[in-house]
């Protein structure tokens, strides 16, 4: 057993063991970089839409809903708002985007809207721009920035027979979130 | 400046132990007694050192030092410096990029758990760091997050190209450090260790984020945790020579 301990403690198994050590631990070179890189998914903000609701012109806290309601982009070849099923008769509140490169953006609203037989729009078309400034906010790591607005205002050419638009009010200039209205639209 | 004032902390380490004579070592291998070596140990990080040969975004340099203030206890620094470029995205669409760049000092000790035998100086170590990091972060670009494209269709639309700096940034945490070192040749010493960190303080730009810090790695959203490595190697410079304290007899088995 004595023996045994002298072995141990002899030259030449030191020798070994502190030719090894160094190479076992050369075995513990890791990368911790590539298992740490973000799979980050963006839930806390995005650049949010302005929400307006419509309402009855004479009930005014009635929401009432546009029939075959259309929106498009007049300066954008007339595109269309892709926020919400074309033509659609049910909605009394939509979300709509604006455009964060300018301080205002055009949209022409279309109630009634059909196509007749040389697919020209037969709706009732009313064209209204809306101003703002924006602001750009920086949300998170996985988001990185947004768009809010503030300011908003509303510009029309008012012609009281043909427009089905009777009067517009803004609830809420300053627009961080999509949740809550921020435009009225009385009809 | 404060890169250098750091860098100067460091030097200055290695001048409060002059002045101390190095005792005859020549010790009968048999005995009982045998004697530690005490002294400041200087090195660099190989990984910091490596890195960009794999990633171009980023640049890196950090010295370690480490001086024994007794038999299993050892002062312990690490001062460096890194710059980083990162991009991120969210499905292949650019959000923003940023570099991040600073110096970081860390002090602390280390406590050696390996019980070496006769003749052997490894060490497998467990420890605290204090750190501090002074940064800057350049916002090189940044583009604005919608999940509605109808105006950008291909590529979110773009919040600003031109770089915006920000300066006087800082940073200070509390890291857990474990790690080896090794002997391989005399007196020159291989290192790896691995460091949970715990940000306790950070200055942040407005309206941005420090999301990465030289020193401390990533900052996890809220959660404020840092994962960090180092590979060292690094002289060892003997200054004095001290007893060791007698270890318990091993046991031999009655026959």
């Amino acid at each position: 057993m004595l023996k045994m301990w002298y072995f141990y403690k002899s030259d030449s198994f030191l020798k070994g063991v502190r030719r090894l050590f160094p190479i076992l631990f050369l075995g513990l070179w890791i990368f911790p970089y590539s298992a740490c890189e973000k799979d980050d998914i963006c839930v806390e903000g995005d650049t949010p839409l302005l929400v307006i609701g419509f309402f009855d012109v004479e009930d005014t806290i009635t929401p009432k809903a546009v029939p075959s309601l259309r929106i498009t982009l007049p300066d954008l070849e007339n595109t269309l708002v892709n926020t919400f099923s074309d033509r659609s008769s049910t909605l009394d509140s939509i979300g709509i985007p604006l455009n964060t490169q300018t301080t205002s953006t055009r949209f022409t609203f279309i109630t009634n809207s059909a196509d007749d037989a040389e697919m020209v729009e037969t709706g009732n078309q009313d064209i209204l721009d809306f101003t703002y400034t924006t602001r750009e906010r920086f949300v998170s790591r996985a988001c990185g920035f947004v768009a809010n607005y503030a300011d908003l205002d509303t510009v029309r050419t008012v012609n009281a027979e043909e427009d089905w638009i009777k009067r517009i009010t803004i609830v809420d200039t300053l627009i961080e979130r999509s949740n809550g209205i921020h435009v009225k639209i009385f009809h | 400046m404060s890169k250098y004032s750091i860098s100067i902390f460091v030097c200055c380490l290695a001048l409060v132990c002059r002045g101390q004579d190095i005792t005859d070592t020549s010790e009968p291998r048999d005995s009982i007694e045998s004697k530690n070596a005490f002294g400041l140990r200087l090195g660099v990080d190989l990984s910091r050192q490596a890195r960009p040969l794999w990633d171009d975004q980023y640049s890196g340099i950090e010295f370690v030092g480490d001086f024994r203030l007794t038999e299993q206890w050892w002062l312990a620094a690490e001062v460096g410096n890194e710059e980083r470029t990162r991009e991120e995205t969210i499905e292949q669409s650019v959000l923003y990029t940023y570099t991040t760049s600073g110096s970081y000092l860390k002090i602390g000790g280390d406590y050696n758990t390996y019980g070496n035998w006769y003749g052997m100086q490894n060490q497998i170590h467990i420890g605290g760091r204090y750190a501090f990091s002074t940064l800057s972060q350049t916002l090189d670009n940044y583009r604005l997050f919608n999940s509605n494209r109808l105006f950008s269709p291909d590529e979110f639309a773009v919040g600003s190209t031109e770089g915006i700096t920000y300066e006087n940034l800082n940073a200070s945490w509390l890291e857990v450090v474990m790690g080896v070192k090794a002997e391989l040749f005399a007196n020159i010493y291989i290192g790896i260790s691995a460091r949970l960190a715990h940000l306790i303080t950070t200055k942040e730009p407005d309206n941005f984020r420090n999301l990465w810090i030289p020193g401390f790695n990533k900052v996890t959203e809220n959660a404020k945790w840092g994962v960090g490595y180092n590979y060292t190697i690094s002289y060892f410079l003997p200054l004095y020579k001290k007893a060791k304290k007698p270890r318990p007899e091993p046991k031999t088995v009655e026959e």
